[in-house]
């Protein structure tokens, strides 16, 4: 009889895990479509441009391997390595732009939801609206508001007696790129906005209650408390914003076209990419050269975000 | 359940098998469509329509090309042709890119000279010297569509004169004069200026404007088609003085475009322009149409480039406005030459020239509209190329890209003069091998 238990008790768990098993690979199969659409349409062209950068081009068609000319005509050839380096300079103002308004103002903005306020669900909905929009549809909106000739912020500033400080906000160098990354801000705050109060919402009330009887208040608290504890979300956010800010091209392909004006005030690497690589029909060498700076921006995109990746997980195990 | 997994199985590689076996982006193998022989036309079984793709930059033609194509699809009932315009700035990329991937186009509108010769040297058109008609176009417009092999890629459409519209009813009322010269440019300018009226609707967010104008205001400064053959020879260069007087004169004009110009679009210039806010605007002939839409009633005439001194010969500034041509790739190669015998036909270049108040490059056309039949008889008189255009519109960036860039950057203070020259003669020293 006990051998008879065995025999029946061993049985079902036997189907069990073919039955587990035959789903696991059900699953995959179900992933293989995805798996193919992604490789198709992210891993094949970073494997063409490496190729094709590593080749001399004529206009449309690919000529002979000349190995690494193309890199180092980008890094040494007038004009292209002003405007690289131009662009790049752009890029990290991007950046210190997108930190300072997205990061800061959208932690702020999730300690000031997070607090115990009314209308809550109201202030979220308020600030993830403009992301419901396409980045198109931001562009030429902000595009026509801020018209030198037509625009309504201008028509408004006039309006209530502040004709100063009217402006062509996209058509000076002064002011376009600084512009352009205060839409982008205000486009992105929202998604910001729901990462900190997701990081906010689950710190343990339990540890400020401890804090509060340890005699921490206000910025203590703030500095010594929140942010440490969020840091993971920061972290995220941090990262997230490295990454938007050097790929950033459809904002300012949308208000300023692709040249990136005015004469390249707005230019970074992405729209001097595209220009490069697809600007022009006529253009002899294009292709090979937009390549190169495609795997170069590859390259620095992914070093960049390792290494922040590494210093911000070494931050976490330290705390 | 394990025969459903079978199933599922099956039908996920069946997905995945015709995803793969659809022909992948030819992007890497640009070079092999050269020589390769042209794709056999693929008769249409009875009854079965063909449709013909074809491209443009010029969205604002769309009506227009519905009752041109309704005309050709009277005449041959088993060919559709489908016209999708683009965006005109965008319009490149787009065209490289279906050119490259090898699908989805039949029939492309080819920028004008370096434009054609580039994509037909990459051997992604078919020559249609053999069309009918086509050898019956002038041969310096069909120079504007013409390979390195010296074939035939694209028939001509329209030759475009830049110009200066003018108002006429503004000038008059203002007791000023349409002027001929550079000094009676700055004199209407400035009494202009005086009344409040903006003088020029000038756009600068969009470089190529620049260009354009700087044609018409500078081909005078610097001598004209006596100059165009030196530079072709070598015998002159961006950096004389003689150019740097052609781009002093933009710069000195800065007063008289519209507050923040650079700040905006084209489509904003014109309505300056067509609301009668602003005296003149410079551009190709190509925007008659455009206001004549927007604003039937208004007192449009045309200046074409400024003479050297008063009662002198004023150049009328020309180039060929692009061609269409024959996507080698294309599955109906006989249908597209029967639409291109149709685009080299006198029928299309007068229904053209009508209904678009433009100048055909078909043999014979006679303008019906009495601005475009102006235009011609000035081209008669004394015409000159739009230099960056037809000859300079190579390079990585083109010099002509580099000098309306350069230009944008003089009208925000970020080059001098000098440097604008110095920059479009760098440019074109890395490729512009003068005629010996």
């Amino acid at each position: 009889m006990p051998v008879m238990e065995k025999t029946s008790a061993a049985k079902p768990k036997t189907t069990k895990v073919r039955r587990t098993s035959w789903k696991k690979h059900l699953v995959h199969l179900f992933l293989l479509p995805a798996l193919v659409f992604y490789i198709w349409f992210q891993i094949y062209p970073i494997f063409s441009a490496f190729l094709n950068s590593f080749f001399a081009w004529d206009g449309l068609k690919r000529g002979a391997f000349i190995g690494l000319e193309n890199f180092v005509r980008l890094f040494t050839e007038s004009p292209f390595k002003e405007t690289f380096f131009r662009g790049l300079g752009h890029n990290v103002i991007f950046f210190i732009g997108i930190v300072l308004t997205k990061l800061v103002v959208a932690f702020l903005l999730a300690l000031f939801i997070n607090s115990k306020i009314r209308g809550k669900e109201f202030f979220k909905m308020v600030i993830f609206m403009p992301k419901l929009l396409s980045v198109i549809v931001v562009g030429f909106l902000f595009s026509l508001i801020l018209n030198p000739t037509y625009g309504a912020l201008n028509t408004f500033l006039k309006f209530i007696g502040l004709e100063e400080l009217a402006r062509p906000w996209l058509g000076s160098p002064d002011t376009a790129l600084y512009t352009i990354i205060l839409v982008n801000s205000w486009y992105g705050l929202g998604f910001a906005v729901l990462i900190f109060l997701a990081g906010l919402q689950a710190i343990p009330t339990e540890i400020y209650d401890a804090a509060k009887i340890d005699g921490a208040f206000g910025l203590t608290m703030l500095w010594k408390m929140t942010v440490p504890l969020a840091m993971p979300s920061i972290m995220v956010m941090t990262i997230l914003s490295f990454i938007g800010a050097f790929e950033a091209f459809e904002l300012i392909f949308a208000m300023q076209g692709s040249q990136a004006g005015p004469y390249f005030s707005t230019d970074v690497l992405a729209t001097y990419f595209y220009r490069l690589a697809f600007g022009s029909v006529a253009g002899g060498e294009s292709i090979g050269l937009g390549s190169a700076l495609a795997v170069v921006l590859f390259l620095m995109i992914s070093s960049a975000t390792a290494i922040l990746l590494f210093f911000f997980r070494r931050k976490e195990y330290e705390q | 359940m394990r025969r459903v997994g079978v199933w599922l199985f099956c039908a996920i590689l069946m997905l995945v098998a015709s995803a793969c076996s659809s022909s992948p982006p030819s992007s890497n193998t640009g070079g092999q469509a050269t020589g390769s022989a042209p794709t056999p036309a693929v008769e249409p079984a009875k009854g079965e329509p063909v449709e013909l793709v074809m491209y443009s930059w010029r969205p604002e033609d769309k009506d227009a090309y519905a009752k041109f194509i309704a005309e050709f699809e009277k005449q041959h009932a088993n060919i559709k042709v489908k016209f999708k315009p683009f965006k005109s700035t965008e319009y490149n990329t787009i065209l490289s890119n279906s050119l490259t991937a090898g699908t989805g186009v039949d029939i492309v509108q080819l920028r004008p000279y370096s434009g054609a010769t580039s994509i037909a040297d990459a051997g992604y058109l078919l020559p249609i010297d053999d069309v009918k008609g086509v050898q019956d176009i002038p041969k310096p417009y069909l120079d504007s569509a013409r390979g390195t092999d010296q074939k035939v890629y694209g028939v001509p459409l329209s030759i475009n004169s830049a110009v200066i519209f003018y108002n006429k009813k503004i000038l008059e009322d203002n007791g000023v004069q349409p002027p001929q010269t550079w000094d009676e440019l700055i004199q209407v300018s400035q009494a202009l200026k005086a009344k409040g009226i903006i003088p020029i609707a000038q756009a600068g967010k969009a470089a190529y404007l620049l260009s354009i104008a700087h044609s018409v205001i500078g081909t005078s400064a610097y001598g004209g088609n006596d100059y165009v053959e030196k530079m072709l020879s070598g015998e002159a260069n961006f950096n004389d003085d003689a150019f740097k007087e052609s781009i002093k004169r933009m710069q000195e004009l800065t007063p008289f475009f519209p507050p923040d110009f650079i700040g905006i679009d084209d489509k904003d210039a014109q309505a300056l322009f067509y609301t009668g806010k602003a005296a003149m605007y410079i551009n190709g002939s190509y925007r008659l149409e455009t206001f004549e839409k927007q604003s039937p009633d208004l007192p449009i005439d045309i200046l074409p480039g400024l003479a050297k001194e008063k009662g002198g010969e004023a150049p009328m500034i020309n180039w060929v406005d692009g061609s269409y041509g024959v996507v080698k790739a294309t599955k109906h190669p006989e249908e597209a030459k029967i639409f291109m015998e149709f685009l080299a036909s006198k029928e299309f270049g007068q229904m053209f020239s009508d209904d678009l108040s433009r100048l055909s490059a078909i043999a014979g056309v006679v303008p019906k509209h009495p601005l475009v039949q102006k235009m011609t008889q000035l081209s008669e008189k004394s015409m000159a190329p739009f230099l960056m255009l037809v000859h300079f519109g190579e390079g990585t960036p083109t010099t002509k890209t580099t000098f309306e860039d350069s230009l944008q950057g003089m009208y925000i203070n970020k080059l001098t003069v000098d440097k604008v020259a110095e920059d479009t003669q760098a440019s074109a020293d890395k490729w512009f091998k003068p005629k010996k």
